[in-house]
């Protein structure tokens, strides 16, 4: 897990992971979100987070020395 | 504006990532190359964002926003002659002399390639400026949230500095540069949707060239004469001034950008650092230029009903610098305001870490290794690292207590910039490429530049600003003032450089290998595929670069 922790590819991946989960969650439970802009950027996000957490698991790595 | 719990809740979680990343990076940090140099590890396309990102703190986000509103699509110039010619420069000759040479930093370089004195002197302006630098973000950022979201200006300084103080003490440079990358994606993605939807308001480019001035729509076609455009210069102060010296003055010399490209794994990523950063930094101002293009179109009497308007600056005119928040404010609801604050605010922290990482580094090897206590073990340099990354923390607090009796922040960086990096580029250019040049040419050079940039500025007035000494002659604009500053001390330095050169002793050629062009053997990449080597990349660069131009034109 700590080799995942320190790819940067993964960390900003989760990042925005979440950040697209609290846009698109909190869009579907509460009026305040419910923005049509909220969930395009959402499900923006998490593309984006998916692609950079699981697609860029090597290039980031800073290796161990 | 007002945020709800899920906007703190985006800001709470970048906060947690940021300090997570330090923790994270804490583990690898050993010796005082890992805490200040990163130890020479950190992969391409890493060092390429950061080295970008570097330039992108809030004051550059608001002020190109704020420039966008202000001059129009000329702000373009910032990128399409003030950076990526600057930058291909600095790949294709500069960099195989900075990491060639092995030196930790530019102060360092500048001792191996002149003498002591001359890194002293630009070690200490260099600290000072940096010091300045992340104070005035620091500053910025409280003010700003004090005016849009209303917090309390002391807890935002003691908040954003413990944060940053927090990350870049466990993890040095590598955590700086880790976050730098996270807030390049955070400005980049967190503000992609504002530009599509306010542009889609404004009815797209052509309806905003149909309701705008020409002038405020073409960026060269009315650069013939200083009066015929709102930035207030021709195109001979900003070819020279802008294009040439401040610009290869910041991007080749500024060791905060340039530590990005240093800390590649190995000259061909070193030299490809600033190429392949030039990239995204060709379609920045789509991000940073654009909505204030956008905004001011947005003002017109045709789009009135859009009910968009920038803030009066309590003068009667409009406070630019509020262009970009109150953007954001317009168009994102709640959850997206989150993301566009927390990107204000990543830009803000990011900005500072970069600049007190490049603090410590240059106090503890160039100031405190080379003038107070020489020859100690690794341990106590990191141990004095550490403690340079407190004190630079605890200056820019004191510096954005400072900066809070100065009223606009960007003519004061544009100042100490002018002053301090204006004249640098000639000494650099000089050393580089002419092996005659001395250290005595090049320390009184870069001290009468200096001098230089303070006298131009006391004897110039511009919007109310220099003529300190005597106004002796007014200048349309702030900017235009900052190019002529920068140009005259520019000038000034070449030709002191050059005079006491030929009046004193050179180093001989053997000390000068991998120092000097002429006695550098040329890095050569044959085996690699060409959009690997350094020379095509730096040629599609160029191309594209004037092609835009001429798009625009």
């Amino acid at each position: 897990m700590y080799k995942k922790l320190s790819n940067l590819g993964f960390v900003i991946g989760i990042f925005f992971i979440i950040i697209s989960l609290i846009l698109i969650i909190g869009g579907l439970v509460s009026s305040a979100l419910a923005y049509k802009l909220n969930f395009y950027t959402g499900f923006s996000f998490l593309l984006f987070g998916i692609v950079m957490s699981f697609f860029n698991s090597n290039s980031g790595q800073h290796k161990e020395k | 504006m007002n945020l709800h719990i899920a906007d703190y809740l985006i800001i709470i979680v970048y906060f947690l990532f940021v300090i997570g990343v330090g923790f994270i990076i804490k583990k690898k940090i050993k010796t005082s190359n890992d805490f200040l140099t990163s130890g020479r590890n950190i992969p391409l396309w890493i060092t390429s964002l950061a080295f970008i990102s570097a330039n992108l703190g809030a004051q550059e986000v608001l002020g190109m926003v704020a420039s966008g509103a202000k001059y129009g699509i000329m702000t373009v110039h910032f990128y399409w002659v003030g950076a990526i010619f600057a930058m291909v420069f600095l790949g294709v000759f500069m960099m195989p002399f900075y990491y060639g040479s092995r030196a930790r930093s530019v102060p360092e370089f500048l001792k191996l390639r002149f003498d002591e004195k001359t890194r002293g002197l630009n070690a200490i302006s260099f600290a000072i400026m940096t010091v300045f630098s992340s104070g005035i973000s620091l500053f910025a950022l409280a003010k700003l949230l004090e005016v849009i979201l209303h917090w309390d200006f002391d807890v935002s300084i003691w908040l954003a500095a413990g944060i940053v103080m927090i990350y870049t003490f466990l993890g040095g440079l590598t955590s700086a540069v880790y976050n730098e990358v996270l807030q390049f994606f955070l400005i980049v993605l967190g503000l992609s949707p504002l530009v599509i939807v306010a542009l889609h308001d404004a009815g797209g480019w052509s309806n905003i060239r149909t309701l705008l001035q020409p002038e405020m729509t073409h960026a060269w076609k009315y650069m013939g004469h200083a009066d015929s455009n709102p930035m207030g210069i021709n195109f001979m102060s900003l070819i020279f001034g802008l294009g040439f010296v401040m610009s290869f003055g910041y991007w080749c010399t500024d060791f905060l950008v340039v530590q990005r490209a240093m800390m590649a794994k190995n000259m061909n990523a070193a030299q490809r650092t600033p190429l392949i950063a030039a990239i995204p930094k060709m379609f920045m101002p789509l991000i940073v230029v654009l909505p204030g293009v956008i905004a001011i179109t947005l003002m017109q009497p045709a789009l009135a009903s859009k009910g968009f308007n920038i803030p009066s600056d309590g003068n009667g005119g409009l406070d630019y610098t509020m262009t970009l928040p109150a953007l954001i404010s317009h168009y994102y609801p709640t959850g997206l305001l989150g993301v566009g604050i927390t990107a204000l605010i990543a830009s803000f922290m990011s900005g500072m870490a970069g600049n007190v990482t490049a603090f410590n580094s240059v106090f503890t090897f160039d100031i405190y290794q080379s003038y107070f206590v020489k020859n100690k073990s690794d341990k106590h340099y990191l141990i004095v690292g550490k403690i340079a990354t407190i004190a630079g923390i605890l200056f820019s607090i004191m510096t954005a207590y400072i900066a809070t009796g100065f009223n606009n922040i960007n003519d004061f960086l544009q100042l100490v910039f002018s002053f301090v990096n204006g004249p640098l580029f000639a000494t650099f250019l000089l050393g580089m490429f002419w092996k005659r040049t001395t250290g005595h040419g090049a320390f009184w050079g870069l001290l009468a530049g200096t001098l230089a940039a303070a006298a131009t500025h006391g004897l110039t007035l511009a919007e109310g600003k220099g003529g300190w000494m005597y106004p002796l002659y007014e200048i349309h604009s702030g900017m235009g003032q900052a190019f002529i500053v920068a140009s005259v001390s520019w000038i000034v330095n070449f030709c002191t450089t050059i005079i006491v050169s030929l009046f004193t002793k050179p180093k001989p050629d053997s000390e000068l290998k991998g120092l000097v062009y002429s006695l550098t053997e040329k890095p050569s990449y044959h085996q690699n595929k060409w959009y690997l080597k350094v020379v095509p990349l730096a040629i599609i660069l160029i191309v594209a670069t004037l092609i835009l131009n001429f798009i625009f034109f």
